[in-house]
């Protein structure tokens, strides 16, 4: 529920709150150094440079321990005194005695303000660990590609633990920044003297413990130490797990920076089984058996509903190891992208070449002269804008959903990008984006439905306009009639066009209002807003649409996605681009979906016969030459 | 580009020449821009398809060992660790780091090779203690002759090498425990407060950024400055200060030359070290010893005791000059730190935590609870 507060009285409260807070903290840190350090092991260890190197293992053996975290509190062993875990007769002498490694196993005791010490150990870790993939006998004989990465002796609970620290509480509980100052006061009614509890540490201890140890990105940096590590794939025949993570949604949006994706421990232990009981994926009773797959993806706090079949979903997609249908409609829309752009982009080179070599047409001038004196008519000027105030709408609209998809889309794409996460955040958070996403794609697909039915509507009534032989126009003339019809006349004009620009032909084709390649550009939309807007809604939430497909169908949805947006986006962000801002005949933009004025180089070059018609129209004489050619 | 209707262009002049070269230019420039974009376009597609992955750097730059040239390296190399919340230390050193280290790019001792940033490895009792200085202390302060004592010193700065102002910590602490700044404390104006937020903000910085310092000046930009809560908030600051003078500063002191620079490696041997470096392996011990003696002309033939610093009487430094404040240096060289290093002059160890148990101004132990182990004679 929303707080009922304005926003000014919250500002007001939480700048209030923060200053209470600072001066809680403060306030208390002297009394918490003290006890928490009885015996006054900070005196040294709190210096940095407190350490020696090791020449033989080329190591530092560092003894430096953060005094804040004993201070401030910032994670539940800030209660034990050192001694807890190092053996007090080796440490109360300077210098220390040989000091024996921390069994993380043995008995602590765990002060709280009431003064009573209560016994604790981490041995159930060490019961669970054992029943898991990462038992104790694998973990003590880890090999790593760089030599050790513990020293000798050390416990092996230090692979994937560090001196545990609370997360922040506003991770979990967001309105913890406005409410912490004054949230424990209550509490401390009863807990300050009667019940005493150090309420502020409790509640950060039992937020941090709602959730993962670990954002998801530093839970995939811990993972990664062993299962990124060559030599250990090697030896346990693993596949690199920092790229299979970042190859699934949940490893992107973590990268992201999103807080509340899957991490490792998500999808490999049960729902509130023990973290430490990660079983072997081969193990029926493992998580990630694939019986128990869809399990993982169905529970409580992921998707819950989900049809069974979202199990079949390849949660890694990662092409190079994909297999099956998905690898060959990868290879085939890499094929159809090369088949699409390369020709455009042979096309786009050859026009810029023709410039460099100076090239020039037969009649030229007179056709420029042609194209100015059709300018200067006023019904002239009128008939040769192109693009239609409601084109010009169209195009604008498209062109901005188009921009807010690709910056929302290609960072999710590209997320190991530093400039991903920078667009990311800069839009507020993965949520936002993909909100701005899932919305631009939604009025994508509605505008391109309302055009589809204008088009369909004015072909329409074309069809029943009577022609000139008197008789209906009829469906098939009307459809051929379409500006953007594509038809074997065009293609003709294609090839004459490509012999053109390759010196096998001395003059180029004429084109009317539009040129070939704008035509495909414009089938290309067509096609494209139809691939991306199916797979997209298929994709938007795979909880409602795996009770419909197939889960695998989602990978052959997330592949079309991508790679069809990835040709939307060179071939805009490249072609369309260069030829109509960059292009020496219309830099430093044409104005033909502005006004609708399109450049006089480009009238003349590009759209000729659509200009003789206009002249012929209005009467302004067309030079025979010209009309010939 | 002007509209050809209204401009149309000269029949014939040599700026419309001009213009043709330069229109061809650019087209040059606009094929070749398009085919490396495209190129690159191409390229991804299919080496995305055929090559495995490489694991992103978020996630696996991260330092897992701790050597000596981790150690070195600035904390902004280890994008992972830069990412995270609470970035995990090098594994075999479990505590939490809290912050990287600072290193030193500009200390010729390290920055030719030949030494690296904890040289001290011989005598176990004091190792780790010499070591721990040279977060503050250039190698030259105990290793280089001074013509002088106390020994000339200023702050350097560990980014650029040049001589710098006292670390703001050490400002702020010295300037409100001083008169003037207890008599400003008594009635603080806005300059009082702006002056401290900026010193205490300059002091996290320093410090690489450290929170904890950062919410103090955080807590001290909070209130008016005339209300009774910054007024409590100061004296908490006053309180919390000493527990970071921990030696980053971003800053350490050094020897200052004849012209008053700080000196931070033996003057004119850059080609003497690199030569050493060269032949290391192939000279006999005897010619080692006469290039070592080449490479370090300035060094001091008795290397300076710790009891040579930490003692009030005939100091070989004299803290107050290089902007320590009086509380600091009293610890530095007549509390327990003088009393542990005379202890263990005198061969006996030190048992703790009786030895440096925290007291009350009469000499008795704060915590009744400690075991005070009386220390063996020698």
């Amino acid at each position: 529920m929303r707080s009922p507060w304005t926003r000014t009285e919250r500002s007001r409260r939480a700048v209030s709150g923060l200053l209470l807070a600072g001066l809680l903290a403060l306030g208390c840190m002297p009394q918490w150094a003290q006890a928490d350090d009885p015996d006054n092991c900070l005196l040294c260890h709190q210096y940095r440079g407190l350490g020696r190197y090791v020449p033989e293992q080329d190591a530092i053996h560092l003894y430096f321990t953060s005094p804040d975290y004993q201070h401030a509190r910032l994670g539940a062993h800030a209660r034990i005194a050192c001694t807890d875990c190092h053996e007090r007769s080796e440490v109360s002498v300077i210098p220390h005695k040989p000091v024996s490694k921390v069994d993380c196993t043995k008995t602590c005791h765990l002060h709280n303000v009431s003064g009573v010490a209560r016994q604790f150990s981490h041995r159930e870790a060490d019961r669970w660990l054992s029943l898991g993939v990462h038992n104790p006998d694998t973990l003590a004989q880890l090999e790593f590609t760089n030599g050790p990465l513990l020293n000798e002796g050390q416990a092996y609970c230090l692979y994937c633990h560090d001196e545990p620290l609370f997360r922040d509480p506003a991770d979990i509980i967001p309105e913890y920044d406005e409410f912490s100052p004054t949230a424990t006061e209550r509490c401390d009614v009863c807990h300050a003297d009667q019940i005493p509890i150090d309420t502020r540490f409790q509640v950060r201890h039992v937020a941090s413990r709602l959730v993962h140890a670990r954002r998801p990105l530093e839970m995939a940096q811990t993972c990664s130490v062993c299962h990124s590590d060559m030599l250990i794939r090697e030896t346990y025949e693993l596949q690199d797990a920092s790229v299979r993570y970042t190859s699934t949604y949940h490893g992107k949006a973590a990268l992201l920076g999103e807080l509340d994706t899957a991490d490792c421990i998500s999808c490999h232990v049960w729902p509130g089984e023990n973290a430490h009981a990660i079983r072997a994926a081969r193990d029926p009773e493992s998580i990630t058996h694939p019986t128990n797959k869809a399990d993982s993806c169905r529970s409580v706090n992921c998707h819950p509903g989900a049809d069974a079949s979202i199990g079949q979903a390849a949660v890694h997609l990662d092409l190079p190891s994909l297999t099956g249908i998905e690898i060959i409609l990868a290879v085939a829309f890499i094929i159809f992208t090369l088949m699409t752009f390369g020709p455009s982009l042979v096309l786009t080179v050859l026009e810029l070449f023709q410039i460099v070599i100076g090239r020039h047409v037969e009649g030229e001038e007179r056709m420029r002269q042609l194209t100015l004196n059709v300018l200067r008519h006023p019904e002239g000027r009128e008939r040769l804008r192109r693009i239609t105030p409601g084109q010009r709408w169209q195009h604008w609209i498209l062109a901005l959903l188009f921009a807010a998809l690709v910056v929302t889309g290609f960072p999710m794409k590209f997320a190991d990008q530093t400039w991903s996460r920078y667009v990311i955040e800069s839009l507020g958070g993965l949520y936002n984006a993909r909100q701005i996403h899932h919305y631009a794609g939604t009025l994508l697909v509605f505008g391109f439905l309302a055009h589809l039915a204008h088009v369909m509507w004015g072909m329409f009534v074309q069809a029943r306009r009577t022609g000139p032989d008197g008789k209906p126009v009829g469906v098939v003339r009307a459809v051929m009639a379409l500006p953007m019809f594509v038809g074997p006349k065009d293609v003709l004009k294609m090839v004459q066009m490509l012999g053109y620009l390759m010196g096998l032909r001395k003059k180029p084709p004429t084109f009317g209002r539009f040129t070939i390649d704008q035509k495909f550009g414009y089938l290309g939309v067509f096609w494209g807003t139809m691939v991306l807007g199916v797979t997209g809604f298929l994709l938007w939430d795979t909880q409602i649409s795996s009770r419909f497909v197939d889960g695998r169908i989602f990978n052959l949805a997330l592949i079309a996605h991508t790679y069809e947006a990835f040709l939307a986006v060179i071939h805009v962000g490249i072609l369309h681009t260069c030829n109509v801002v960059f292009a020496p005949t219309v830099f430093p933009f044409s104005p033909a979906t502005l006004t609708g004025d399109t450049p006089v180089t480009r009238l003349h070059e590009m759209h000729s016969e659509m200009v003789i018609e206009v002249a012929k129209d209005i009467g302004v004489a067309v030079p025979p030459e010209v009309e010939h050619a | 580009m002007p509209d050809p209707t209204t401009h149309p262009a000269p029949a014939h002049d040599t700026s419309h020449e001009h213009v043709g070269v330069m229109r061809r230019v650019y087209a040059i420039v606009l094929i070749l821009v398009v085919l490396f974009v495209s190129g690159r376009a191409i390229q991804y597609l299919i080496v995305n398809l055929l090559v495995p992955y490489s694991p992103p750097e978020q996630i696996t730059r991260i330092p897992s060992r701790l050597t000596e040239e981790v150690w070195k390296t600035k904390p902004d190399r280890f994008l992972g660790s830069m990412l995270a919340e609470n970035p995990r230390a090098p594994l075999s050193h479990y505590h939490q780091i809290q912050g990287w280290f600072q290193p030193d790019p500009v200390n010729d001792c390290t920055r030719s090779g030949c030494h690296g940033p904890m040289p001290h490895s011989n005598r176990k009792e004091t190792r780790a203690f010499l070591n721990m200085h040279a977060t503050s202390l250039h190698c030259g302060v105990c290793h280089m002759e001074s013509a002088t004592e106390p020994l000339p010193l200023a702050w350097y700065n560990l980014r650029t090498g040049r001589k710098t102002e006292a670390p703001a910590l050490l400002q702020a602490y010295g300037w409100l425990i001083s008169e003037e700044g207890q008599a400003q404390l008594a009635e603080p104006t806005y300059q009082f407060q702006q002056r401290l937020i900026k010193l205490l903000s300059k002091a996290a910085d320093q410090a690489a950024g450290d929170p904890t310092i950062r919410r103090l000046a955080e807590a001290v930009a909070g209130p008016r400055f005339s209300s009774p809560t910054f007024t409590g908030i100061v004296q908490t600051v006053l309180e919390r200060l000493p527990s970071h003078f921990r030696g980053e500063y971003g800053a350490k002191l050094a020897l200052l030359d004849e012209r008053g620079n700080p000196l931070l490696g033996h003057p004119n041997t850059e080609a003497t070290v690199q030569r050493f470096l060269d032949l290391r392996d192939e000279l006999s011990p005897t010619a080692q010893v006469e290039l070592l003696a080449k490479v370090h002309p300035q060094r001091r033939p008795d290397t300076l005791r710790c009891s040579d610093c930490h003692t009030r009487d005939s100091t070989m430094i004299t803290l107050g000059t290089v902007g320590y404040p009086p509380e600091r240096i009293l610890t530095l060289q007549e509390g327990w730190i003088y009393t542990a290093i005379e202890h263990n002059k005198a061969g006996r160890p030190l048992y703790l935590p009786g030895f440096v148990a925290p007291r009350d101004e009469e000499g008795a132990a704060t915590n009744p609870d400690l075991e005070v182990v009386p220390a063996p004679e020698p």
